[in-house]
């Protein structure tokens, strides 16, 4: 679990799971005796500690604290992994803090390892109000999806023959990159 | 009944069913794809249970999140044992009450594979009621056992377990969940179904709930207050939904 991950325990707890076919697949999770509650059953998760994670977050500063869209785990989980990557609409000259996440998520420096600028960089899924997710597109990847020769040649159209973002963006139609200074 | 009511879609029907389960004062959680149970929350919020608080995940308002993380925290407030009532769904619904959210066929080769259990293998165990919805009433979707199981209707005395099923609302019915028995019985039948037609689209045997009723249809003040007030706020969370299930009012 991530939850376990982010507090560096060495495993924790879950509820519920018993009698439910997941824990055949899954060989993190255990059923073990609850040591203070003897005969009853509980489940435990071994922490998952991700390599990387990338947020992609509204606003960046240069120092790394980040603001993502709406309420999320987002701290959770970037606490859980070791490298963690911010991508962002905006790069923001001052330094942000919590205060400048008003009903948004707010990442701090000390949790993030690296930023890049990159507007558009959810596409085609949305980011917060800022803009919202691409149907079309979503629907090209769904039919394509569906059969192998298709959806490799939607992978040499969006991904193999584009070289940066700046590419892709013109590739899915998207012109111009959000303004810098526009707020969110 | 006047003539803008008369006639209503299976998702208003579900609406109403729905909200007449909800009682005040509860704490109700709704999930991030489920609509039908988010109108019967807020229409139940309208009409007989003005101190309900309704959590409705991804929903972005205040007014249905009152939180400040994401959605652990609706998932830590029901393993306090906070959550009084939470919605689920099944591509299977089986005999004994257990859900599958994860394949249709074998595991390993499914014939379809669906998104998994989120929170759900936990909230069915810990929330006090939970009431399962489905859109169809079919054989392919009340079977005798389910593909995969992934939370399931009873547990053994090992398990601490608060809640579990309590009703499963369809376009043709409500079972309810005999706890003794371990199984479902037929508690109610919609206005333009039949005993006989939930029982030949059922794939276990059903028996007679012993407060068997006929749904009450849905009223003039149940529909239009759907249409207006509820739809007005259903809009700003699930805006395809409201537009194109819910009439106008």
């Amino acid at each position: 679990m991530v939850q376990a991950g982010s507090m560096g325990l060495p495993f924790i707890s879950v509820r519920g799971l018993l009698g439910s076919d997941i824990l055949k697949h899954r060989p993190d999770l255990r059923v073990i005796e609850n040591p203070f509650r003897p005969n009853e059953e509980v489940v435990i998760a071994q922490p998952i500690r991700p390599d990387v994670s990338v947020f992609h977050a509204l606003k960046a500063d240069r120092w790394g604290n980040a603001i993502t869209p709406g309420f999320r785990d987002d701290l959770m989980m970037a606490r859980a992994t070791k490298w963690v990557i911010v991508t962002a609409e905006e790069i923001s000259d001052q330094e942000l803090t919590s205060q400048d996440a008003v009903n948004e998520t707010f990442l701090p420096s000390i949790d993030v390892d690296g930023v890049i600028h990159l507007p558009f960089g959810a596409h085609p899924c949305s980011c917060g109000s800022r803009y919202s997710i691409d149907d079309g597109h979503l629907k090209e990847y769904l039919e394509a999806s569906m059969e192998e020769r298709a959806f490799r040649l939607y992978l040499k159209k969006y991904v193999d023959s584009v070289v940066s973002h700046e590419e892709y963006l013109k590739q899915v139609g998207i012109s111009a990159p959000a303004e810098k200074g526009e707020s969110g | 009944m006047t003539g803008q009511t008369a006639s209503y879609s299976l998702e208003e029907m579900m609406a109403v069913v729905i909200s007449r389960e909800v009682r005040d004062f509860e704490t109700v959680g709704v999930g991030a794809l489920s609509p039908i149970p988010a109108a019967g929350s807020i229409l139940a919020k309208q009409l007989h249970a003005p101190h309900v608080q309704i959590i409705i995940l991804e929903s972005g308002e205040k007014e249905y999140y009152p939180f400040p993380g994401g959605s652990s925290e609706l998932h830590f407030l029901a393993q306090r044992g906070d959550l009084d009532l939470f919605f689920l769904s099944g591509i299977q619904i089986d005999r004994k009450g257990n859900i599958n959210l994860h394949v249709i066929g074998d595991y390993q080769a499914p014939k379809m594979r669906l998104p998994g259990a989120y929170g759900s293998a936990m909230l069915y165990y810990v929330a006090h009621r939970v009431i399962l919805f489905r859109t169809e009433h079919t054989l392919r979707t009340f079977v005798d056992k389910v593909d995969f199981i992934t939370a399931s209707g009873i547990s053994p005395a090992s398990v601490c377990r608060e809640g579990g099923p309590t009703l499963v609302v369809t376009p043709k019915a409500i079972l309810s969940w005999d706890r003794t028995a371990g199984e479902w019985m037929l508690e109610a039948v919609h206005p333009d179904s039949s005993i006989e037609e939930v029982k030949e689209n059922t794939g276990f045997g059903l028996k007679i709930s012993p407060s068997f009723k006929m749904t009450p249809l849905p009223t003039d003040h149940e529909l239009v207050t759907l249409r207006t007030v509820v739809r007005e706020k259903l809009i700003r969370i699930y805006p395809a939904f409201a537009k194109e299930r819910i009439r106008s009012g």
